[in-house]
């Protein structure tokens, strides 16, 4: 059994809950705890581009409340992952931790440096473990393949996330997906980034790095795209509707997010315990191949 | 203003007169832009990175190269700063182990305070400050979670607002909208 502070960002609870509702679920599964802060806030990725220090003040302000409760932290959205696992490492310099102290001061909190970040895929991938996945495997997915999505701040920056993944070769979101049963293929533009970041400032551009995904896996025999972070899953998925009307393209390729494909094979309930009702573009596919 | 205003003519012969030399050395003095003086422009970046996949005229080596050679008002002023997708490619490839990534939000940071922000990120701030993220409470969604049994957010900006105000980025104003 472990125990973590649940880091929800901003996009999940909003505009995304099938994430969070399937995360739930399957957490409870395995007996990982998340524990709810009410007074996290915003990460601090976003504000990085106006000022640096206001970013990390952040990332420092929610890291300090997960001290406080001595616990650590589980992320859903890889944005966030990397803002915080950016600051653990900012802040281990003695000189700027004093001076991010200095100003949370003003809120009455303090930060030592003893929270540690994990996205929950890596949580699946350290804490329970292939193997024990596999074990626990309630339904046969076999029938379903998917192509797989990593996001890159799951990757890197990779000073951030030490060893854990290779960013140019990355295996264990194609592991996770073996261990349910269902199939994951490689693909040329497996490694291509979402745009998200890039799309608030300028969405022609985020809509061309979304193409180009989209475009490759058009013969791939897929039934999905499985992803890891809500920010990536709605570049993908909720905006197909509105690139196939800009660029007069026929998109239609469901996404979900991976919480909910091991949700399925664990044997959850689809619609109330995984929100798979609750996509633009319904995963009857993958619904119908599960035996 | 549009798009193709705003495009730097990089074809335009540079005067060294118009280059300020001191550029390098204030946005160096930054610790996370100081690699920037172990890169010999090899390109690598440019290489790996995706947005300039699609529009080849975003150019993170030819950047490097513009604030060594003190091109401060023609980086400062370019919209192209803001199109990074943070996607971290340059900083893990680069052999001389550069930040552009980190380089790129120190520009940032002093394109903003030259008032040079998008407005989406300006806007962003202030949301914070209101409900602690980066969205505005919507009916839709708050009734969406009440429905799914999913515990009503906190959406308390209080903290994250002194935390703002603390840093003076609640300063920064914006005159650029750069999508249109």
């Amino acid at each position: 059994m472990s125990k973590y502070a649940l880091f929800l960002g901003c996009t999940t609870p909003t505009q995304v809950p099938q994430y969070e509702i399937s995360a739930r679920w399957v957490c409870r599964y395995f007996d990982i705890e998340l524990i709810d802060i009410k007074d996290f806030v915003c990460c601090g990725i976003n504000q990085i581009n106006l000022d640096i220090e206001t970013g990390l003040l952040l990332a420092a302000m929610n890291l300090a409340l997960a001290e406080i409760k001595g616990l650590d932290i589980l992320t859903l959205c890889t944005a966030c992952t990397g803002a915080l696992a950016e600051a653990i490492e900012k802040l281990e310099d003695e000189a700027t931790r004093d001076k991010v102290n200095e100003k949370l001061k003003i809120v009455g909190l303090k930060y030592t440096g003893k929270v540690k970040v994990k996205h929950i895929s890596r949580v699946f991938y350290e804490n329970i473990g292939i193997e024990r996945i596999k074990k626990e495997v309630k339904r046969d997915l076999s029938d379903i393949q998917v192509a797989p999505h990593y996001g890159c701040h799951y990757l890197k920056p990779k000073l951030a996330f030490g060893d854990f993944e290779e960013p140019d070769n990355p295996k264990t979101l194609h592991q996770l997906i073996s261990a349910t049963g269902a199939h994951s293929i490689n693909y040329e533009t497996l490694g291509l980034c979402c745009g998200g970041k890039t799309f608030p400032v300028t969405k022609d551009l985020a809509y061309l790095l979304v193409q180009k995904k989209l475009d490759d896996l058009i013969d791939k025999e897929v039934d999905a795209m499985v992803l890891q972070c809500q920010t990536c899953y709605l570049m993908y998925s909720d905006q197909q509707k509105e690139i196939n009307e800009k660029y007069g393209k026929q998109y239609n390729l469901p996404v979900i997010l991976y919480p909910q494909l091991l949700g399925l094979a664990l044997g959850a309930e689809p619609v109330k315990e995984l929100g798979l009702n609750l996509h633009m573009i319904l995963p009857n596919k993958i619904i119908a191949k599960v035996k | 203003m549009n798009r193709s205003e705003k495009i730097i003519d990089f074809k335009k012969s540079v005067s060294v007169s118009e280059c300020d030399p001191n550029f390098k050395f204030e946005v160096m003095a930054h610790p996370d832009a100081s690699g920037l003086k172990s890169c010999f422009n090899c390109g690598t970046c440019t290489a790996g990175c995706p947005i300039h996949e699609v529009f080849s005229e975003y150019n993170p080596r030819k950047l490097a190269k513009m604030v060594k050679l003190g091109m401060r008002k023609q980086v400062l002023s370019s919209p192209y700063i803001w199109y990074c997708a943070t996607c971290h490619n340059c900083e893990q490839r680069c052999p001389q182990n550069v930040k552009f990534f980190n380089i790129l939000n120190v520009l940032k940071n002093m394109a903003a305070k030259e008032d040079y922000a998008p407005v989406c990120w300006v806007q962003q701030i202030e949301q914070i400050a209101k409900t602690g993220i980066v969205f505005a409470t919507e009916e839709k969604w708050v009734k969406k979670r009440e429905e799914l049994s999913l515990s009503p957010l906190a959406l308390n900006g209080e903290k994250a607002k002194r935390m703002i105000e603390s840093s003076g980025i609640d300063e920064i104003k914006s005159k650029v909208n750069v999508d249109e």
